[in-house]
């Protein structure tokens, strides 16, 4: 379920491929790879839930602490999702949420619900690389990149990864030129991303930090992004992951934003 | 005591002398290669200055740095900047900013992600029906016009950016790049000017560069430039001066060496003891040339009257070291003191610069002794033929022009020692209400003429925008904390407080006070208490049913507010206070805008509210500013938060943007704050505090001004007390103290009706005057005395004293004011010229005064 954070991996479930690879030969092909990657990290329930503690630490080493529930429903595997995500700390935003709708035919439709001021409030879906929460994550690592947005090609087979490098198609819609993203070979579990910015600096990595097995899913629990241009990091833990918790499409509406469904509790 | 055995091993061993000295000075020359440089006016500042220390805390802390303000102003376009051609610059510009580093030092660099340009800096804005959207304010450059004049259209609507990115005519826009280094200003200036060159130049654009590093820096470079310029001019000058005088070339050519030397071996000890080469000690050459061949025209200038009587060079030699010997010690040792006493000021620069001063007048002196006969007996004594005022009477002697005027001049002292008296007086009322009138001010900009780039641009883009000049105002709670049982009270009033509200609160509340008891005798510190009540209420929350769940989730809200009260720039009245100082402010007049994180709040809550005017307001509560700013944190640049408030929200920075960068408008911004918090006390305990580099300015400044007042006092001390050793006799010493005192009256009365702001240049003076000024009283007053015991009556001694010493003093006079003149060649400090010239002239003419005063 925590997957869903690590989105820019499972959104390569959904890519257009090229294989320019020099090695296909002894390698799967970058659509085969991309597919299997799918399955691994998307295909794993119809639904899930997972409580997510996110450190965000700045080049300062001061660290700020987001709490929250995420809950997930797919509506078709490798369709149309669902996204409830139910803040509990800090406790100044406690009852906030957002809520996402993601389509892979238009744009996706964004919620935040902000209790203080009682306010519903539709987002814009222009662009999706905005920061979340203040976190390192963008919105796009929660809810995916889209699946036409990138070419990707197989650059490298090691010992216990594929290596893909990713161009956006749209390079003036993003704001880096490409990243490259490693995926682990046995269990197709995106490792690692890195992306480079316009003058071709790494400024930013994804990395799973500790993937453990859940109801027969591998399942990341911890994941960190670094960002190297202004020196800070965030971390997010995973606890209570349950995939299959038959949750209802209806809490995934408006009406729940006021009054969050009683799965947000534990 | 015969002074001239002093010289003896000079005129035994010259060549051996020479040697040595050649030696020394060029082990001491070769360390100047080891030169480091730094043109950072911050060092004025010892690195342990609190302030200092703080102002790079709160850099660090809120990640600010030091910022190059490029401005493009447009007046012909009808849509000002907000057209694609300019928009078009613009983002090249910021492309460009992006990756602009010194070639030879990556590391300094523009910081790109803190760039504040149309490309970089994130916008909230309306989206269609109940929708915002975070999107860059120029994601890219425009090609219409419509889409031109969108972007000037959300920018305006954006008070965070209007008067700072964008003028309120639309007809400037400003790009701020801030600097990893501040040294790095005046590489990064002539990148951009370059990049700037290539623009085709027929879309009205100007572009504009200014911002305090950029001034600091680049006067700097241009001070170095001008100091190599200078010092060589200055060398010519006193070459053609002295020539004037003795006409021998060959003879000439030693002072020149002593002067070289002392320089040399000055420079190259400074810089071999691990000083860097700062503004103020790259002053030092100019400084020590005129006074170091002061002593050599003072012995030359006695050889040269004396020699053709005397015919031989040796004994000449000696008589002149007898006459002299005394009253150059004297006049090097005060010279020195008043040099040596800028070590007693709190500013490092000004320390080294006048410790080597000192340093390089008493290596001349001693140079002078040794090396000058030395070189005087190495020349053939037929080149001395025909030297000096050879072969005449001595009263027919000299009729050159200086001659008959001092001659003229020594009457008229003696005679109308009234008249004398009475302008001095007359100078010294006027002088005094000039002191009166001495405002103290400076501002590194202002150190460039007028007409210099960097100040035009400070006047284009002050004039369009609120401010280049930053100033940091940090706000930071200084409430108590509270002990266990004093929290526990607080949390325990609250709860009783919400028991009361309704009935189905009652029943949760009271489980909610037994467990603040269990949790205050358990804990062992407000936070163990926090957590513990936190992890308990939560455990029967969990237990609940949905409706006590929900009565539990407010008891932890409660909970959660009493914990995060020093959380208190997300307290709604702490917001609207900082809100009523910013506005405040503007009333100053000096600053132009300022930016906090109320505006930040404002703005959001105002877009959330679908941007209605009534919305621009700080929110009623400590949620809905927590949620207005996390809203805010959804953006591309979170972190540009952090700018204005730390992420415990426990301390504020009110940027604030000032139209002027002189000391005397920062100090009243800061006075008039200071008054402002004292007659409204803000709702919790703050206290604040400055930074930023115009306020920077402003303290060591302050502390200059003070410091060279110390400095110069103790100094005077100090030359008294010489000048009673001196002369074995406290009134001589005293009255030689007066034209000196006289002098400086005058020149800071001058400066001060003038309306020269007494600012750095002018408060080195004082050291310099005080040092030069008692030399001529010295050798006068000295030599007055020795022809005194000759002659046997004061008149005739007055009449011997207005030849050759009065000459003398004379030709070191016109030697030092024409020393300093190539200052004036230099665009940055022509008032020093001014000051120096103006302290020489004035000194001789009142020792001509004082000498008649003890006479009569």
């Amino acid at each position: 379920m925590n997957r869903i954070f690590f989105t820019l991996l499972t959104a390569l479930s959904l890519l257009s491929f090229t294989n320019n690879a020099p090695f296909a030969a002894e390698s799967p092909a970058v659509e085969e790879i991309v597919n299997k990657a799918n399955l691994a990290s998307y295909y794993g329930g119809d639904d899930g839930r997972a409580e997510i503690s996110m450190t965000i630490t700045d080049s300062q080493g001061r660290k700020r602490n987001r709490e929250f529930v995420i809950l997930r429903k797919d509506i078709k595997d490798g369709g149309d999702q669902l996204f409830f995500v139910y803040f509990k700390k800090p406790s100044d935003v406690r009852k906030m949420v957002f809520m996402v709708h993601k389509h892979l035919d238009k744009d996706d439709d964004r919620w935040l619900y902000l209790p203080a001021l009682d306010l519903v409030k539709r987002i814009a879906a222009a662009d999706k690389r905005t920061s979340f929460v203040g976190s390192h994550f963008l919105y796009e690592d929660v809810s995916g990149r889209s699946i036409v947005d990138d070419n990707h090609e197989l650059i490298q087979t090691t010992g216990d990864s594929y290596v893909l490098k990713s161009t956006p198609k749209d390079p003036d819609s993003v704001e880096f030129s490409s990243y490259t993203i490693w995926i682990d070979r046995n269990n197709y579990m995106p490792m690692k991303a890195e992306y480079l910015d316009k003058e071709g600096r790494k400024y930013r990595t994804v990395e799973a930090l500790l993937i453990k097995d859940i109801q027969g899913f591998p399942t990341v629990v911890k994941s960190r992004v670094k960002d190297h241009v202004a020196k800070g990091e965030t971390v997010s833990e995973f606890t209570n992951i349950k995939y299959n918790v038959g949750l209802a499409e209806k809490i995934f509406t408006e009406r729940y934003l006021r009054r969050p469904p009683k799965a947000v509790r534990k | 005591m015969k002074a001239s055995r002093f010289i003896n091993i000079s005129l035994d061993k010259p060549k051996t002398v020479t040697a040595i000295i050649m030696l020394i000075s060029l082990i001491l020359g070769a360390m100047i290669v080891k030169v480091r440089v730094d043109t950072d006016p911050e060092n004025m500042l010892s690195e342990q200055e609190g302030v200092r220390i703080f102002h790079h805390l709160v850099k660090k802390e809120f990640t600010l740095h030091d910022v190059i303000v490029l401005g493009v102003v447009n007046e012909t376009h009808p849509d000002g900047v907000f057209n694609p051609a300019t928009l078009k610059h613009v983002q090249e510009l910021t492309e460009f900013s992006k990756k602009l580093a010194d070639p030879d030092d990556p590391a300094k660099r523009v910081v790109t992600q803190n760039i504040i340009a149309p490309g970089t800096v994130d916008n909230i804005e309306q989206a269609g029906l109940g929708q915002v959207r975070f999107e860059w304010l120029m994601k890219e450059a425009p090609t219409s016009r419509e889409q031109a004049l969108a972007i000037r259209d959300n920018a305006m609507s954006n008070p965070l950016l209007k008067g700072t990115l964008v003028s309120e005519n639309g007809k400037a826009l400003c790009i701020y790049l801030p600097l990893s280094s501040k040294d790095f200003a005046y590489n990064a200036r002539n990148q951009l000017l370059e990049k700037i060159e290539t623009f085709a130049a027929d879309n009205g654009d100007t572009f504009y560069i200014t911002g305090l590093p950029v001034a600091e820096d680049t006067f700097g470079v241009e001070m170095f430039v001008q100091m190599a310029v200078s010092a060589p001019l200055a060398m010519v000058a006193i070459f053609l001066l002295m020539l004037l005088f003795f006409k021998k070339m060959r003879l000439i050519i030693s002072p020149m060496i002593v002067a070289m030397v002392s320089v040399i071996s000055t420079m190259g000890l400074m810089i071999g003891t691990g000083n860097t080469l700062h503004i103020m000690s790259s002053m030092i050459p100019i400084f020590l040339m005129p006074i170091a061949v002061v002593d050599s025209i003072h012995i030359l200038s006695e050889f040269f009257d004396t020699y053709p009587s005397i015919q031989d060079r040796r004994k000449t030699l000696e008589h002149v070291m007898d006459q002299l010997f005394m009253p150059m010690l004297y006049t090097s040792l005060t010279s020195t003191a008043g040099f040596a006493s800028l070590a007693l000021t709190p500013i490092p620069p000004v320390q080294i610069f006048g410790i080597f001063v000192a340093f390089g007048i008493m290596l001349a002196w001693l140079l002078t002794i040794i090396f000058i006969p030395a070189y005087i007996m190495m020349m053939k004594e037929e080149n001395l033929a025909g030297f000096g005022i050879a072969g005449k009477s001595k009263a027919g002697a000299n009729d050159t022009l200086m001659s008959r005027i001092l001659r003229w001049l020594g009457g008229f002292t003696y005679n109308r020692a009234k008249i004398i008296l009475a302008l001095s007086m007359v100078a010294l009322a006027i002088s005094a209400y000039g002191i009166s009138k001495i405002t103290i001010n400076d501002n590194p900009v202002k150190w460039f003429k007028k007409d210099h780039p960097i100040r035009v641009a400070d006047t284009v883009l002050n004039s369009h925008f609120g401010g280049t000049y930053e100033a940091y105002l940090i706000l930071e709670t200084a409430e108590k904390e509270l002990d266990i049982q004093g929290t526990a009270k607080l949390v325990t009033r609250q709860f009783e407080n919400f028991s009361a509200e309704t009935q189905d609160n009652k029943e949760i509340a009271s489980e909610a006070l037994s467990l603040v008891r269990e949790a205050a005798s358990s804990s062992n510190s407000p936070d163990e208490f926090f957590n513990t009540l936190t992890d308990q209420i939560e455990e029967k929350q969990d237990a609940a049913d949905d409706k006590a769940y929900d009565i539990w989730a407010d008891t932890l809200d409660i909970l959660a507010l009493v914990k995060n009260r020093d959380q208190v720039f997300k307290n709604p009245e702490v917001l609207r206070y900082v809100e009523g100082l910013q506005e405040y402010l503007l009333k100053t007049g000096v600053v132009g805008k300022s930016n906090s994180v109320t505006d930040v709040v404002k703005k959001v809550y105002q877009e959330l509210f679908e941007a209605k005017q009534e919305y621009y307001r700080v929110p009623d509560t400590v949620n809905a500013v927590a949620q207005s700013l996390i809203s805010f944190q959804n953006s591309h640049k979170p972190d540009d938060l952090w700018h204005l408030v730390t992420p415990d929200y426990k301390k504020a920075n009110i940027w604030l943007q000032l139209k002027s960068g002189d000391n005397q408008d920062m100090e009243a911004v800061v006075k008039m704050v200071d008054k402002y918090i004292a007659e409204n006390p803000p709702p919790v305990q703050l206290d604040h505090k400055w930074a930023g580099l115009t306020y920077l300015n402003v303290v060591w400044q302050d502390k200059m001004v003070s410091g060279m007042l110390n400095s110069f006092l103790s100094s005077f001390g100090v030359v008294f007390v010489m000048m009673a050793v001196l002369f074995r006799s406290i009134l001589w010493g005293g009255l030689a103290m007066v034209p000196l005192s006289v002098t400086i009256a005058i020149i800071y009365g001058l400066i001060g009706l003038i309306g020269k702001e007494y600012d750095m240049p002018v408060a080195v003076l004082s050291s310099l005057t005080l040092g030069l000024a008692v030399d001529f009283a010295i050798h006068f007053l000295e030599r007055a005395r020795m022809t005194f015991k000759k002659m046997g009556s004061w008149k005739e001694a007055i009449r011997d004293m207005f030849e050759e010493p009065a000459r003398a003093i004379t030709r070191n006079v016109i030697v030092i004011a024409i020393g300093f003149t190539p200052l004036l060649a230099a665009p940055l400090v022509p008032y020093q010229t001014v000051g120096v010239f103006l302290a020489s002239i004035m000194a001789t003419l009142l020792e001509t005064w004082l000498f008649k005063k003890i006479h009569t």
